[in-house]
């Protein structure tokens, strides 16, 4: 080829004129704000020189009727490719607010759209950096039926491949629903905002005075609506997190979970485990004490931590291979069922099962929160999709009960006969339809009214009871649960029955799907 | 890309004291204006300890999530981040928008009985210490302060039965 010849300076001239639209001025102007611009966030995402963009030279789509002006830029806002993430194939779009606000118009969408049809044909994963105006209101009904083809791609994909939205600038109205959509959202805290009608629309119609932060930053999100699961400070360690919680996941729901070599140097029977849980049942402890001496060193990656810290949810490994854990956390609200971890509880538990990855339940429950509150707002329903996740879950399933383990709560968290596949107990626990106090109340109440001193007759009571119903050894005695274990060997416990549970298999029945209580 | 390659970072001290380091780790720590000649290691005998003018002080990680760690050092725990110049920079902007909280409550996070408030008014109390005793659910439950500061208000008495969200304390932000 001639390379002063016309085609190839045509060729060249394209070229420069994509460098300049990018100017120092736009990403100065992203900087000020704490923000990246979208180059910059996709080269911190993937491996040096690995990523390629395809469809760079698209132009927005010609308007249907002259009203507010449309940048004839390339690209349309928004930059969508595939590369490589830590050596695996991973495909990517991220919205350039430097570009009409990275408004989505209707090429914009369908880049988006391509990008996420082809992520499901390869079986890879896609991340999606939102950064993003809404719909372009130039564009009219066009960027509405975008939004539409990317939700429905989503859907269509979920359960497939793993779906990961990052939120790194505005998100409101339509757009929010394709994070929603996914399976983890990732927030930056301060200056990405999420929400279905801005502050100025809740204004005017509420007459309501609330700020973007106070009504849908990332702290509001990862602490009070439970749409964001992990929150960073800055854009950096947002995706040096992404990237590392990536290396827990499997490229799609056929594979397995990546291998990553342990050093071996995590103590497979280890005495520190028998010191965590105090003697006193009244007496909190944190759980994640306890994960961080089973699974390999460092390798607990906690997802939704600030949202209903009463369940522990979270990716690990152990001999290399990735778990999910979900453990009660008694230091917070006694570690109680509410509607919010039954929910967190239930939603973590489908993405594994989705995806291959064995779940280990560490227990330590006293039961359903009672109160008019709860009861109210639907604790039964919201309850029951726990339940529901748990049963419907074919990955290998291993419990844990280190303390206690009373009435309805018991049979939520993954019991033998909702088919869990190995049932361990500590000498700690407790298990029993209620506790001491309230078994007491209820069975010797005619007594306690009676008797000339109630309080030593209860506690003498509560006493008996302990000892001879709420212990593991009736439950180990008549296999309810498979054995009664030293706490110290917890970990070669869960290795020896991972281990036995590497080819399991469940027949499900065919069906359309299941009818969860939603 | 230039504008991200990362040769510097620095450590904020949950006291904010501020730390810097060079990229890749050389044996020099910057603290304030002197330089100092620290070395990280590790073998079987001592597990990973830090050599400072041919003494070993043990650390151990207790605790990382991202950037922010939590280190065991001589016995005594530190809680830190680490920061890029752009994280840096970046905070300083939000510093300067950010509205100072200047009183904090700390309410009932469900509802219980009180057992014991472990401060009095005019207290100092620092980030995460106990301020009252809750038993709920048959479980004695810490409630933490949230910020440091002082205790100006104490609005409850042991043995007192409160209701979710019921202000328990209120602290005056340092």
């Amino acid at each position: 080829m001639d390379i002063s010849g016309k085609s190839y300076k045509a060729f060249l001239k394209r070229q420069e004129a994509l460098k300049k639209q990018y100017s120092e001025k736009q990403a100065e102007k992203q900087h000020s704000k704490g923000k990246l611009t979208a180059q910059e966030r996709i080269n911190l995402l993937f491996d040096p020189g690995t990523f390629e963009e395809i469809d760079t030279f698209v132009t927005p789509a010609d308007q249907p009727v002259e009203f507010g002006k449309v940048e004839r830029t390339y690209g349309d806002g928004v930059i969508v490719g595939y590369g490589k993430v830590n050596g695996r194939l991973i495909f990517a779009y991220a919205q350039d607010f430097t570009i009409m606000g990275g408004s989505l118009g209707a090429v914009h969408s369908q880049k988006i759209a391509k990008i996420q049809e082809m992520a499901l044909k390869m079986g890879s994963p896609i991340i999606g950096m939102m950064d993003s105006g809404g719909a372009r209101i130039q564009e009219g009904v066009a960027s509405l039926s975008g939004y539409a083809s990317i939700f429905q791609n989503i859907i269509h994909s979920s359960g497939i491949i793993p779906q990961i939205s990052v939120i790194m600038g505005p998100a409101a109205g339509g757009a929010v629903y394709s994070p929603a959509l996914t399976d983890f959202v990732f927030m930056v805290n301060h200056t990405s905002y999420m929400f279905v009608t801005g502050p100025n629309v809740v204004r005017e119609v509420l007459n309501e005075e609330v700020t973007f932060d106070e009504l849908g930053g990332a702290k509001v999100h990862a602490c009070k609506s439970g749409v964001a699961h992990m929150i960073y400070d800055d854009e950096e360690n947002t995706i040096m997190a992404l990237k590392k919680f990536l290396t827990y996941l499997p490229s799609n729901n056929v594979e397995n979970p990546p291998f990553v070599p342990e050093d071996n140097s995590t103590p497979d029977i280890n005495d520190k485990l028998r010191d965590i849980v105090p003697d006193d049942p009244n007496k909190p402890y944190d759980v994640k004490d306890v994960i961080n001496l089973i699974v390999d060193r460092n390798s607990f990656f906690e997802t939704a931590e600030l949202y209903a810290p009463n369940i522990v949810t979270g990716l690990a490994r152990i001999k290399g291979k990735t778990i999910g854990i979900v453990a009660n956390q008694p230091k917070v609200l006694a570690g109680v069922l509410d509607i919010d971890s039954s929910t967190k509880g239930a939603r973590f538990i489908r993405f594994c099962d989705a995806f291959n990855i064995p779940i280990i339940t560490l227990e330590d429950v006293p039961g359903f929160l009672p109160g008019v509150d709860q009861e109210h707002a639907g604790i039964i329903r919201n309850g029951a999709k726990l339940l529901f996740a748990y049963s419907e879950a074919t990955v290998p399933r291993i419990t844990v009960i280190l303390r206690k383990a009373y009435g309805g709560a018991f049979i939520v968290m993954n019991c033998k006969k909702l088919g869990g596949d190995f049932s361990f107990a500590w000498p700690t626990a407790e298990i029993a339809v209620m506790g001491p106090d309230g078994a007491v109340a209820i069975l010797y109440r005619k007594e306690l009214a009676e008797s000339s001193n109630p309080a030593e007759l209860k506690k003498e009571l509560v006493k008996k009871y302990r000892d001879k119903i709420a212990n593991p050894f009736i439950a180990d005695e008549s296999g309810y649960i498979d054995e009664v274990i030293d706490p110290a060997v917890t970990r070669k416990k869960i290795i020896s029955a991972l281990q036995a549970l590497s080819n399991k298999w469940v027949k499900v029945p065919s069906r359309k799907h299941g009818n969860m209580p939603l | 890309m230039s504008t991200l390659q990362i040769k510097k970072l620095y450590t904020l001290s949950s006291e904010n004291r501020k730390f810097c380091f060079t990229l890749p780790l050389r044996n020099k720590i910057r603290i304030g204006k002197r330089d100092y000649v620290v070395s990280l290691k590790s073998d079987e005998k001592y597990g990973t300890y830090i050599l400072w003018k041919n003494r070993k002080y043990p650390v151990e990680i207790i605790r990382s999530r991202q950037n922010s760690y939590e280190i065991l050092f001589n016995d005594i725990s530190y809680t830190f981040t680490v920061e890029t110049p752009f994280s840096m920079k970046r905070m300083k902007v939000l510093n300067a928008t950010k509205k100072k909280v200047e009183q904090e409550s700390v309410k009932a996070p469900m509802p219980g009985k009180l057992i014991d408030v472990c401060v009095r008014e005019g207290a100092v109390v620092q980030r995460g210490e106990p301020v009252v005793i809750l038993e709920a659910m048959k479980m004695q439950n810490e409630i933490q302060s949230p910020v440091s500061g002082t205790v100006t208000r104490i609005l409850v008495k042991p043995n007192a039965n409160v209701m979710k969200d019921d202000l328990l304390v209120e602290i005056k932000v340092d």
